[in-house]
C-alpha cells in the first residue's frame, strides 16, 4: 500500500465568519490519491485501529445524529478526507480544546477535497492537521504511532498559545452576552472585548479599569494592612522588623505565635507560620530576609485560609482550603491514619476526576509535624487530634456559606487599596460566622488573582466569576458593539462604503471606514493601500476611537480570509455578478449543490452575521441578493432603482420598509408611509447622467443609513455632498460662491 | 537641660498651623537665663553663626537654654534648605520648665534638628566641638530623602493651591488627595485612574506599535522578510526611507539605515542575513527625539530632547571639554537641578570611538562632540521646552497614542525633524510611549519656559464641578469640641447629613461609626482617627468629635473644618491636665477647632457660654451663635447685625437672619421632651444651626431631627429614661460639674415624689471638681448613693468617696448618704429602695455594663 499518501494542497485560515460558518476556520485543500478508491471499509483493520487509538471518537455524533454516528460511518465506509476531518478535530479535544466545528467537501478534482476544521489557535490547528495525517496515515498502514507524545506536545502547545482558563471563562462570558472580542497577542492573555469605541480590555484577571498603583499597593503587604486597618478592617497585627533579635521583640509584643514573612514576597515563598519559639523566629527571619523585600512579624490567625474573590465591590466567590487532620487511635501510626482517615475519602484520587488530591507527607506536612513533635511512623495516643495539612489546595466552593459582614468587609478591603478585581485571603474557623468573635483577619489582597479555582472548584458549585467581571465591565444592556456596516457585493460596494462612512461622519460620530483606497478615519486618510480585506478591518475595530466602522469586503476576502468581524449592524449586498468576477482559485461553481462554493453561499455569508437587532440592505432588484432577505436575523431594508420593483413592493406591502425612487426623487418607504429625501439631480454623485447603478448606490446608502437610524437631515445632507470633493478647502470656497449665485443647480464635476 | 516628650503635632495646633516638633526642656540653675552662663552666647554663635536673634516670643521672658535650643532647632533647619520659620517657647507654671515647638516640614528633619539643636547647645555649654557642616550635610541628605520629589511635588504642590487636601501614605512617592469617598491617589505620575494593563501594554514596544497602527497614528512600521525580494516588496510596502536589521538584533550590527534604493535595501538584506536569520524592514525615521507629554485628552508639554555633547575650541580635550561643561553651577548629581552633569563613562567613550575620537582627542572650534545617543536628561542630555510650536494634529496623534494605549498619563516619543507639521508630512513617527513619565524636562527644561504640569494633573484628576467651582476633593467636615453635649450633637448632625443622603463617618470618645457601624471602639476623639474616617472610601461626610487630648497630643488630624461647634465649656473638665489649669487654657485648646474653620465655613458657638462666645473673634469663617435665651447680649448684639443667629421663643427654635425667620416647633423633636430637656434643647440648636451652615434644606434639617431618637439603643449613657416599677429610673454618663448641673436642670422639670442619685466621681479630677458635683447634687436629691469606681486613676483606696461626701456637708436636701464598693451593687441598693412615683438618677461609669445591668433588673422587675 505504498502510494495511500494524502498531501496538503493549500492551507487557508479563515480568520472570521465564512462560508462555512460563523468561527475561525482552516480550510485545507487535501489531495487523498489512490485512497479516494479506498473508502474504510476497504481497509482492514482501520476502524479497530482508530476506535482503538481515539476512544473518544465515539462521542461524535456525525451522519446519523447519535453517540457512535461517526463510527458507524467508519465502520460502513467513509473517505480519508472525512476521517482526517474526525481525527483532527478529537486530536484537538484531546490537547484541552473546546469542541469544534468540522467540514469535508469534495471539490471538482477527483481526489480533492476541502477539509474544514475549527481554528482556535492557528498554530494548534495547523500540528493537529499534520500529527491527524501521520496518525491516519499509520493506521491505514498498520503501523504503530506514538499518540500519547503527539498529544503531550499539543497539549503543550494549547497552554503556551492558547487563552489561560481565566481568561477564556471572562471571553465566554462575554460570548455569552452577545460581546465579541479581539485576541491581542498571538500567545498572551490581552484580550479585548467589543470594538471600536466601545471596547474594553482584560488581561487575565486584570482589566483596563485595574488601577496600576493599586497594584502596587496590593504588592505591599505592610501598606495594605495600614490601609486596610485604618478603616476597621480587621488584620493580623504585627511590624516590620529589621533584625533576628527585632523580630523576636515584635513577636512577644504582638504574642505568641507568630507569622514570620517577606514584606512583599508572594505565593508563600520564605512564609513561616506558627512560630513560638525564639529559634524558630530567628530561623524563620534569615530565610525571609532573602526575599530582599523587608520582614514582617505578624499575629499568627488560628483557622483555614479562605480565598473569596470582589469583583466590582461585591463578593462573587468564596473558597475554601483543604484542612487536613487525623486522630490518633493509640495504634496507628500518622501513615497509617492518613490512609484510613483521609485517603479512605473517594473524592481522594490521582486522576483529574477526583475533585481532592490523595495526602502524603510532603515537606510541608513533615515541618506541621515536626513542629507537633511527631513524623510519619509516631503512633499518636488516642483521641490527639494531629494537624497534617492546612491549606492544602482551594479545593471548597464556600460561596454561599459568606457571613455578610465578611462579605462587606473584603468588599471594603478591595475598595480601600483601590482593586476592581481583588483576591483577598482571609483566615478565620468559620466562615459563615462574622470575624471579630473568632480573631479572623484578612492577610493579603491580592491583584489580577487566579479565577479557576471559583470556575472549578474540587467540591461545590463553580461560581460565574467571568460573567461577574463582564458585567462589572460592561453596563447591563451593554455589548461593546459599535454600529458596524459591512458591504460586499460585485458592483458597487467601494461607493457604498464611502456613503456610509460619509453619512455616520455627518451625524457626527467618529466614523472609520476600511476600503479598497484604505483606511479613512473620519475625513484622514491614513491608509492608502487597499484595507477592504480581514486586516483592515480588523484595524477599524481595534481603533479606540472609532464609534461607528464601515467594512467593505469581496468575494475574495469571505473565500480567503473571513470577515473581519463577528456579526454587524448593517450588511449591504449591492449585487451579484457572477460572471464578472473570477473565482476559480476557489473552485466555485456558479450553479451547483450544496455540496460546492456558489455565488450565494459566499455572499450570503454577509447576511448570516447580521445581529437580530441589526438589518440587511438588499437590492431588490437582484434576484440572487433579494433571495437573501429570509435568511437574515434581522430586519431587511429593500432598495430599488424601480418603484415598482414587484419584490420591493411585496416588501412594502407587507408593511416593512424600502428606499426607492418616486418623482425623481430619493423617498424612503415603510409599508403605505412615504419620506422624500432630495432630488436625483441634487445629488452630486448622481448628477445628471442619472445611471442607475449610481442610483442604485447611493440608494443601498441611504437605505444604510436610515437602518442606522440617521435623522432625516442627516441623509438629505449625505444625498448632496457626496460625490463633492469635500477634502480640498478650495473646492468649497468655489462651492459658497457658486450656491451665493441663484439658480444655478450645484453638479459635480469628475 | 533636660528634653523629654518630644512630639510630633501633625496638624493644626495650639500655637499654630505649622507642623511642628513639640517638646518639654527643663532647664536648671543658670540655664533659665543664659546671660548668667558667660560666654554661652558667643560660643553657640562661633559652632553656629547662622544662628538668628536670641528674641523670645513673650517678650518679657529671659532668654533660657530653651530658646536657645528653639532658636537653633528651626536654624538648623533652615540653613539645611527647609522652608521653615515658625518657632515658639512657651513657660509653664513649672519654674524652669518651657514648651518649645518648632515648626517642621519633613517630621524625622525636624526631630532630627531638635537632637542637633540639643547637642549644638551643649556643646556651646561644655565648650566641645560641633560639626556644622556634617549636621547640614546629614539634615539636607535626610531631606532629600525623604521629601517628596520634583515631580510628586509638582503635582502635590498643585493640588495644595487648589485646596486639595493631601496625605501621604508612604515614604515614597504615594500620596493621598482628598478625603473619604472623594479621595484620589497618585504616585510619582501615574494616578489611581492609571491603568495597569496600559502600563503592560506600553512596556511592549511591539504591541504599542500594533495598537498604534491600528489607530491610524504614524509609528515606524514594518514586518519580518524571507529574503532579498522580499525585502524590496515589504520596502515598498511601507514606504522609502527604511532600515533593514535582525530581529532582536543587538549592538546596532547588521543594521543599515535611511536606505532609500531598491540596490540599498538588497546589500543591506544581505549584510543583515551574515548576523541573523529573522530580518526585519522597518520605516526609518529620522530627525530629533521630542518627548510629549498628555495628559487626559490634551497635550500639555513637549520638549526636544538633545543628547550630552560638547563643542570643541581647538584647545582643550573633549575630557577638558565634559569638566567645563560639568562646572555649570545649574548641573547637578541629582534631580535637583534643571541640568544633570554630563556622564563620561563607557558608553560615552564607546560614543566617541565611533565618531573615531577618543577622551584626549582636541576637537577643532566649533565642532560638536555627541557623547551618547539617547537623550536621557539623568546622563546630561538637555530639554527645550517646544510646546507653544506642535502642530494641532502632531498634538492630536500624541493623545490617540496615549489613549489607545490606554493612559491618563502618557510620555510620547516622536522622532521627526519638526514640531511644526504634522509627522505624515514629515515621515515622522511615534517610537514609545511611557507610562509614569518624568516631569523634569517640562516643570523645568534646561531651555524655555516650565509648564504647569502638576495643575494639569491635578485638573484632569478632579475636573470643574458642573457649576464651575474647582473641585478640591473635599467632603464636609463638623468638629465639635465643648465639655458637654458633644456626642449627642455629633450624632444630631449624623443624622442631618444622612437625611441628605449621604454616608456619614462619625468619631466620638465611645468609637469610630462609618454609616452606623463602629468600625472600632474606645476613645476615638483624637486626630488618628479623624484621619481613618476620611480614608474611608465610603464616607460622604463626617462629624468629629475632638477632644482635648489628641489637640495637644498631635494637633488635628484634618487641615480645615467646613463647620465647628463649641458646645460649651462651662466651669471645665479634666483641668490640670497637659498645663491646661484654667478655663480660659483649657478654651484656649477646643478654640483650635475654630481658628482651623474653612473661610467659607462656619463656627457654631454657644452665646450662653462666654468663653465660647469670645471664641468668635478667632474664626475665618462666618459665626451663626445659639442660645435658648434670644435677649442674651451676645445673640441679641448678633442678629441686630443681621447674622445669623438660633435661640428659643416659647415653644419653637427660631433661626434668624435679619427678617428672615425659620421655626422649629420644639414638639417636633422628641429629644427634648416638648423642651423641657434645656441641654438637649442646646444640642438640637447647634445641629440646626450647623445643617443651617452647610445649606441643607430647612425641612430635611427638620426631618432629621424629629426622627432622632435618644435612647439606651442609640445614645448609651445619654439620658437614657426608663420606667421601673413605677419610678423613674435616669441613666447619664455625667461626670463633671457642668454636666451635673444640667442634668439637675432637666430633672428639675421631672415630676418626683423622692429623689435618689448614684454616683462615683473619676480620680484624675481636681478634688475641687470632685467636691462640686456632690454640692450640686446635695441639693437636688433626697438619697445619695457613692459608690467607687472600677479603677481608682491613681487616688487612694477610699479617697475619692472622701471627697464626694465633703462636697455634700451643705446639703440642703440630702437625708441619707451611703457609700458602697462596686457600681452594679451601688445600682441595685438604690433600685431595691425606690417606690412608684420616685425618680433616680445613675450617673453610670461603665456605659456598656452599667445600662446592661439596668436591663436586666428591670426585665426581671417586669
Amino acid at each position: 500500500m505504498k502510494n495511500k499518501d494524502i498531501v496538503f494542497r493549500d492551507t487557508i485560515s479563515l480568520r472570521g465568519p465564512n462560508i462555512w460558518t460563523y468561527p475561525p476556520v482552516i480550510e485545507t485543500w487535501i489531495d487523498i490519491g489512490e485512497l479516494e478508491d479506498f473508502p474504510s471499509s476497504k481497509i482492514p483493520g482501520l476502524y479497530e485501529r482508530l476506535s482503538a487509538w481515539l476512544p473518544g471518537l465515539v462521542e461524535h455524533r456525525c451522519s446519523y445524529d447519535e453517540r457512535g454516528g461517526f463510527l458507524r460511518r467508519l465502520e460502513e465506509g467513509t473517505w480519508a478526507g472525512h476521517i482526517l476531518e474526525h481525527i483532527v478535530l478529537e486530536l484537538m479535544t484531546l490537547a484541552g480544546l473546546p469542541d469544534g466545528f468540522g467540514r469535508t467537501r469534495e471539490t471538482t478534482t477527483r481526489g480533492v477535497y476541502k477539509l474544514v476544521v475549527s481554528n482556535f489557535h492557528e498554530e494548534v490547528t495547523r500540528m493537529s492537521l499534520d500529527v491527524g495525517r501521520e496518525l491516519l496515515l499509520a493506521a491505514i498502514a498498520d503501523q504503530p504511532y506514538d499518540l500519547d507524545e503527539a498529544v503531550r506536545l499539543l497539549r503543550r502547545k494549547v497552554d503556551r498559545k492558547y487563552l489561560g482558563p481565566s481568561t477564556a471563562a471572562i471571553v465566554l462570558a462575554g460570548e455569552k452576552r452577545g460581546i465579541p472580542h479581539i485576541r491581542l497577542l498571538d500567545d498572551g492573555n490581552l484580550v479585548q472585548l467589543g470594538y471600536g469605541a466601545a471596547m474594553r480590555r482584560i488581561w487575565t484577571a486584570e482589566t483596563d479599569q485595574t488601577s496600576a498603583i493599586a497594584e502596587t499597593i496590593s504588592r505591599d503587604k505592610d501598606l495594605t494592612k495600614e490601609l486596610i486597618s485604618s478603616v476597621g478592617v480587621p488584620v493580623p497585627e504585627g511590624r516590620e522588623v529589621d533584625s533576628a533579635d527585632d523580630a523576636w521583640d515584635a513577636a512577644e509584643d504582638i504574642g505568641l505565635p507568630v507569622v514570620v514573612k517577606p514584606t512583599d514576597g508572594n505565593h508563600g515563598r520564605g512564609v513561616f507560620i506558627d512560630l513560638m519559639t525564639r529559634e524558630e523566629v530567628a530561623k524563620a527571619y534569615a530565610i525571609a530576609v532573602e526575599e530582599g523585600s523587608g520582614v514582617l512579624v505578624e499575629r499568627s490567625i488560628q483557622g483555614i485560609e479562605h480565598r473569596l474573590l470582589v469583583v466590582g465591590g461585591k463578593l462573587v466567590a468564596a473558597n475554601r482550603s483543604d484542612l487536613i487532620t487525623v486522630t490518633g487511635d493509640g495504634k496507628s501510626t500518622v501513615l497509617e491514619l492518613i490512609d484510613s482517615q483521609v485517603n479512605i475519602d473517594p473524592r481522594r484520587g490521582t486522576t483529574e476526576l477526583h475533585p481532592l488530591s490523595i495526602i502524603k507527607i510532603d515537606t510541608a506536612a513533615r515541618i506541621e509535624l515536626e513542629r507537633q513533635g511527631l513524623t510519619g511512623d509516631s503512633v499518636p495516643i488516642k483521641d490527639r487530634e494531629v494537624l497534617i495539612q492546612r491549606n492544602a489546595n482551594h479545593a471548597f466552593d464556600c460561596t454561599d456559606e459568606v457571613h455578610p459582614d465578611t462579605a462587606q468587609v473584603v468588599a471594603l478591603a478591595a475598595r480601600v487599596v483601590g482593586l476592581d478585581i481583588a483576591g483577598i485571603d482571609l483566615v478565620c474557623q468559620d466562615v459563615s460566622k462574622p470575624l471579630a468573635e473568632q480573631g479572623g483577619a484578612i492577610v493579603e489582597v491580592n491583584a489580577g488573582p487566579s479565577l479557576l479555582m471559583h470556575i472549578k472548584p474540587g467540591i461545590g458549585k463553580p461560581r460565574p466569576v467571568g460573567q461577574a467581571i463582564v458585567d462589572n465591565l460592561f453596563a447591563k444592556d451593554a455589548s461593546g458593539r459599535i454600529p458596524l456596516v459591512g458591504v460586499t457585493g460585485t458592483h458597487g460596494r467601494n461607493t457604498v462604503a464611502k456613503m456610509v462612512a460619509h453619512l455616520i461622519h455627518l451625524s457626527g460620530q467618529h466614523s472609520g471606514l476600511a476600503c479598497t483606497d484604505g483606511i479613512y478615519l473620519d475625513r484622514r486618510h491614513v491608509q492608502k493601500t487597499n484595507a477592504a480585506n480581514w486586516e483592515g478591518g480588523r484595524r477599524l475595530l481595534m481603533n479606540r476611537s472609532v464609534q461607528a466602522a464601515v467594512i467593505e469586503n469581496g468575494a475574495r476576502v469571505i473565500l480567503g480570509e473571513g470577515l473581519a468581524y463577528d456579526r454587524c449592524s448593517v450588511g449591504i449586498v449591492t449585487n451579484i455578478v457572477a460572471e464578472a468576477e473570477d473565482l476559480s482559485r476557489w473552485d466555485t461553481q456558479p450553479t451547483g449543490g450544496e455540496y460546492y462554493t456558489t455565488p450565494r453561499s459566499i455572499y450570503r455569508t454577509q447576511v448570516d452575521v447580521v445581529l437580530p437587532s441589526g438589518h440587511a440592505v438588499l437590492n431588490a432588484e437582484d434576484e440572487l441578493v433579494a433571495d437573501f432577505a429570509e435568511l437574515c436575523d434581522g430586519e431587511v431594508i429593500f432598495f430599488a432603482v424601480d418603484p415598482a420593483n414587484p419584490t420591493l413592493l411585496a416588501h412594502l406591502a407587507a408593511g416593512k420598509r424600502g428606499v426607492t425612487v418616486a418623482d425623481k426623487r430619493v423617498v424612503l418607504r415603510s409599508g403605505a408611509d412615504e419620506t422624500r429625501l432630495s432630488r436625483l439631480v441634487d445629488a452630486p454623485y448622481i448628477g445628471k447622467a442619472r445611471q442607475p447603478t449610481h442610483i442604485a448606490n447611493v440608494l443601498a446608502g441611504i437605505a444604510a443609513g436610515w437602518a442606522m437610524g440617521l435623522s432625516k437631515e442627516v441623509l438629505t445632507t449625505g444625498l448632496k455632498t457626496f460625490g463633492l470633493d469635500l477634502a480640498d478647502p478650495a473646492a468649497l470656497i468655489l462651492q459658497a460662491a457658486k450656491k451665493s449665485q441663484p439658480k444655478k443647480p450645484a453638479t459635480a464635476r469628475k | 537641660m533636660d528634653v523629654s516628650r518630644i512630639r510630633a503635632l501633625r496638624g493644626p495646633n495650639l500655637w499654630s498651623r505649622h507642623t511642628a516638633i513639640q517638646a518639654i526642656v527643663s532647664c536648671q540653675g543658670a540655664e533659665v537665663a543664659i546671660s548668667e552662663l558667660p560666654g554661652f552666647e558667643a560660643r553657640l554663635r562661633e559652632r553656629f553663626p547662622e544662628l538668628g536673634d536670641l528674641i523670645p516670643s513673650d517678650h518679657l521672658d529671659t532668654v533660657s537654654m530653651a530658646h536657645a535650643l528653639e532658636f537653633a532647632a528651626l536654624g538648623l533647619q533652615a540653613q539645611a534648605g527647609c522652608p521653615v520659620t515658625f518657632s515658639r517657647t512657651a513657660q509653664t507654671l513649672d519654674q524652669g520648665v518651657y514648651q518649645v515647638v518648632v515648626e517642621y516640614t519633613e517630621e524625622d528633619v525636624g526631630r532630627l534638628a531638635f537632637e542637633r539643636a540639643e547637642q549644638l547647645c551643649l556643646a556651646a555649654l561644655n565648650d566641645t566641638p560641633f560639626d556644622l557642616d556634617g549636621v547640614l550635610k546629614e539634615m539636607r541628605d535626610l531631606d532629600e530623602d525623604i521629601r517628596l520629589g520634583p515631580s510628586t511635588g509638582a503635582i502635590v504642590t498643585a493640588a495644595l493651591a487648589r485646596g486639595i487636601p493631601i496625605r501621604r501614605l508612604t515614604q515614597g512617592s504615594l500620596v493621598q488627595f482628598g478625603w473619604g469617598s472623594r479621595q484620589k491617589r497618585i504616585q510619582a505620575a501615574e494616578t489611581s485612574l492609571t491603568s495597569a494593563i496600559g502600563e503592560a501594554i506600553a512596556q511592549d514596544k511591539e504591541l504599542t506599535k500594533k495598537l498604534l497602527h491600528a489607530s491610524g497614528v504614524a509609528v515606524p512600521i514594518g514586518r519580518p522578510v524571507e529574503d532579498e525580494d522580499d525585502a524590496w516588496a515589504a520596502a515598498q510596502e511601507i514606504g522609502l526611507p527604511v532600515v533593514v536589521k535582525p530581529q532582536d538584533g543587538n549592538q546596532g550590527k547588521g543594521i543599515s539605515v535611511n536606505l532609500t534604493t531598491e540596490e540599498q535595501v538588497r546589500r543591506a538584506y544581505r549584510v543583515a542575513v551574515d548576523y541573523r536569520d529573522d530580518i526585519m524592514v522597518e520605516k526609518f525615521l529620522s530627525g530629533h527625539d521630542w518627548r510629549l507629554l498628555v495628559i487626559g485628552d490634551k497635550l500639555i508639554a513637549a520638549a526636544r530632547r538633545d543628547p550630552p555633547l560638547v563643542i570643541g575650541d581647538g584647545t582643550h580635550t573633549v575630557r577638558e571639554l565634559v569638566d567645563i561643561v560639568n562646572s555649570d553651577p545649574r548641573r547637578s548629581d541629582g534631580h535637583a537641578t534643571s541640568l544633570t552633569k554630563i556622564r563620561f563613562d563607557e558608553i560615552a567613550l564607546a560614543r566617541l570611538e565611533e565618531q573615531g575620537l577618543t577622551a584626549d582627542t582636541v576637537p577643532g572650534r566649533g565642532v560638536r562632540v555627541v557623547l551618547r545617543n539617547n537623550a536621557n536628561l539623568s546622563t546630561g542630555g538637555t530639554a527645550t521646552d517646544v510646546t507653544d510650536d506642535v502642530h494641532p494634529e502632531l498634538a492630536a496623534a500624541a493623545v490617540a497614542a496615549a489613549q489607545t494605549v490606554g493612559l491618563d498619563i502618557a510620555g510620547i516619543d516622536v522622532v521627526c525633524d519638526t514640531m511644526y507639521k504634522p509627522l505624515e508630512e514629515q515621515g515622522g513617527g511615534i517610537v514609545e510611549v511611557n507610562a509614569a513619565p518624568g516631569l523634569r524636562m517640562h516643570l523645568d527644561p534646561s531651555f524655555g519656559k516650565g509648564r504647569a504640569v502638576g495643575e494639569a494633573i491635578v485638573g484632569m484628576m478632579f475636573p470643574d464641578g458642573p457649576d464651575g467651582k474647582p473641585d478640591n476633593a473635599r467632603i464636609p467636615v463638623v468638629a465639635i469640641a465643648g465639655t458637654n453635649g458633644k456626642t449627642t450633637t455629633s450624632r444630631l448632625i449624623g443624622r442631618i447629613f444622612e437625611s441628605n443622603g449621604l454616608r456619614v463617618g462619625m468619631t466620638s470618645t465611645d468609637g469610630i461609626y462609618i454609616e452606623g457601624r463602629r468600625i472600632d471602639s474606645g476613645d476615638c476623639s483624637g486626630p488618628r482617627s479623624a484621619r481613618n474616617v476620611l480614608m474611608h472610601p465610603d464616607v460622604d461626610a463626617a462629624v468629629f468629635e475632638t477632644a482635648r487630648g489628641g489637640v495637644l497630643r498631635e494637633g488635628l488630624g484634618f487641615d480645615m473644618c467646613d463647620v465647628a461647634v463649641i458646645t460649651n465649656i462651662g466651669l471645665g473638665d479634666h483641668l490640670g491636665l497637659n498645663y491646661i489649669t484654667t478655663v480660659d487654657e483649657l478654651a484656649v485648646v477646643k478654640r483650635v477647632i475654630v481658628e482651623n474653620v474653612a473661610p467659607t465655613g462656619t463656627a457654631v458657638l454657644n452665646a450662653a457660654d462666654p468663653v465660647v462666645a469670645s471664641m468668635a473673634h478667632h474664626c475665618h469663617g462666618d459665626v451663626i451663635f445659639f442660645a435658648r435665651d434670644r435677649m442674651n447680649p451676645v445673640l441679641a448684639t448678633h442678629r441686630a447685625q443681621g447674622k445669623r443667629v438660633v435661640h428659643v421663643e416659647r415653644d419653637t427654635i427660631v433661626c434668624g437672619e435679619g427678617r428672615k425667620k425659620q421655626r422649629i416647633p420644639l414638639a417636633n423633636i422628641p429629644l427634648t421632651r416638648n423642651g423641657s430637656i434645656g441641654f438637649q434643647v442646646d444640642n438640637a440648636m447647634a445641629a440646626i444651626a450647623t445643617g443651617w451652615a452647610l445649606g441643607y434644606a430647612w425641612d430635611v434639617i427638620e426631618g432629621a431631627l424629629a426622627g432622632f431618637v435618644s435612647d439606651a439603643a442609640t445614645a448609651p449613657g445619654r439620658f437614657n429614661v426608663f420606667d421601673y416599677k413605677g419610678a423613674t429610673l435616669i441613666a447619664d454618663y455625667g461626670h463633671n460639674p457642668d454636666a451635673i448641673l444640667a442634668l439637675v436642670g432637666a430633672i428639675d422639670n421631672m415630676p418626683a415624689v423622692r429623689r435618689s442619685v448614684v454616683i462615683s466621681g473619676a480620680g484624675d479630677r481636681r478634688d475641687d471638681d470632685i467636691r462640686q458635683q456632690t454640692e450640686i447634687l446635695g441639693d437636688a436629691f433626697d438619697d445619695v448613693i457613692l459608690y467607687q469606681d472600677a479603677c481608682q486613676r491613681g487616688r487612694q483606696d477610699g479617697e475619692v468617696i472622701g471627697l464626694l461626701r465633703e462636697g455634700l456637708a451643705n446639703a440642703r436636701r440630702t437625708k441619707q448618704i451611703d457609700a458602697i464598693t462596686g457600681e452594679f451593687i451601688a445600682i441595685d441598693t438604690a433600685l431595691n429602695r425606690l417606690q412608684p412615683g420616685d425618680l433616680c438618677l445613675i450617673l453610670i461609669d461603665q456605659v456598656e455594663e452599667a445600662l446592661a445591668h439596668i436591663a436586666k433588673r428591670i426585665a426581671e422587675a417586669n
